[in-house]
């Protein structure tokens, strides 16, 4: 594998990510923010508790809402951020094969504050197996709440599930508009790819790990 | 010449702070995705879900600074640099006093990434900003939260010319 992740990594964070005269971060064919963690924990935890406080049965339902979120997310971050100049010029010359896509992906995000993720398994166009250790939906969870029944990195999730649904469904080595209609065609299929947060340390693991493998249908 | 609080990064963790407290880069999709999921999901229960946690994690956030400013007003606008340097748009905060006041925002990212993705809505929708403007009065002027509120009279998502936020100190 070429990728050469410090690299990635430091150069992300060296590119000095601000607002600029009009208080905007236009980057990647995107309008980045460097945004509140804390803003992002207590309004995702907080209406995941008042709809499961009112209804229940409505948990998993709540979840997908926050799932969805996280899709979209991948579908135009880490989609835009693949279609980039910016990638083109940093990311693109190490790649040797179509997993380094998900490598330089995962060393890209790993200089946005998330925490730090780690591949532990890619099984190409089949499974992946990512842990993220210092999630910042975790660490965040536990510091407002008691230890959670069940795993609570929705972001995070969502995101893995996205990124590999971008590279073998969306195929974005193609470079492929990011459309509403593509984001339908392949988050709709029945064979693209869901995660499962495996472990959380939001649930007292010692880390969180993601899951990520196509559906059966 | 502009102040912001330097993000502080350990590229070893992944894990950038400021005050303390997490930054996280996410992208206008994700914001007003999540955003308007949880206006769909709880109605009229959402904006004060939106503005009381921007609230929040701007006190965290900010907190300590008005100990380094040279007045209210420096810690203020010390803010509000900050607030450009985070990506959220560009704050007129010379309005804001210790009884509140008006502050105006150009280049809304929630309005500017709202509209992009939707076109416009029949409400103000930078709620985050609202909170992000209570929790800024309440340490400059070191304030009892409880005491501020601040709510968007006009929104470019909503077809106004600028955002313009009423923050009163009760």
């Amino acid at each position: 594998m070429a990728i050469d992740e410090r690299v990635i990594v430091e150069t992300v964070a060296g590119m000095g990510l601000a607002g600029n005269e009009e208080g905007l971060i236009p980057a990647f064919g995107l309008y980045l923010t460097n945004h509140y963690a804390d803003f992002y924990n207590r309004i995702s935890f907080g209406v995941l508790r008042a709809l499961v406080r009112e209804n229940p049965e409505l948990t998993e339902d709540a979840i997908a809402l926050l799932t969805e979120a996280a899709h979209v997310c991948a579908f135009h971050t880490f989609g835009g951020i693949m279609a980039s100049v910016e990638w083109d010029g940093l990311v693109q010359p190490m790649i040797e094969s179509r997993e380094d896509w998900v490598h330089g992906m995962i060393a890209v995000v790993n200089a946005f504050g998330w925490g730090r993720f780690r591949v532990a398994e890619l099984l190409p166009g089949e499974r992946l197996v990512v842990e993220l250790r210092d999630s910042y939906e975790s660490s965040g969870y536990l510091e407002s709440y008691p230890r959670a029944d069940g795993p609570r990195c929705f972001l995070a999730n969502g995101g893995m599930a996205g990124l590999m649904n971008l590279l073998y469904q969306g195929d974005i080595t193609r470079r492929p508009a990011l459309t509403e209609e593509l984001y339908r065609e392949v988050f709709s299929h029945p064979r693209s790819f869901r995660s499962r947060e495996r472990l959380c340390a939001a649930k007292g693991d010692s880390h969180c790990e993601f899951v990520v493998e196509r559906m059966q249908g | 010449m502009s102040f912001h609080l330097a993000p502080k990064a350990d590229l070893e963790r992944g894990i950038t702070t400021v005050g303390g407290r997490r930054l996280v880069f996410h992208c206008h999709h994700y914001n007003v995705f999540l955003q308007r999921t949880i206006e769909d999901a709880l109605q009229e229960r959402a904006p004060a879900l939106l503005v009381a946690a921007g609230m929040e994690a701007s006190r965290s956030m900010l907190q300590g600074l008005e100990n380094d400013a040279k007045s209210a007003a420096d810690a203020l606008e010390l803010a509000a640099d900050t607030f450009a340097a985070q990506g959220f748009g560009r704050l007129d905060v010379r309005g804001l006093g210790e009884g509140g006041g008006r502050a105006t925002l150009d280049h809304s990212h929630y309005a500017v990434g709202w509209v992009s993705r939707w076109g416009k809505r029949p409400t103000p929708g930078c709620f985050f900003v609202a909170g992000f403007l209570s929790g800024a009065v309440a340490v400059a002027y070191r304030l009892a939260p409880e005491r501020v509120t601040s709510r968007e009279t006009e929104c470019v998502a909503a077809g106004d010319e600028r955002c313009s936020f009423r923050v009163e100190v009760w």
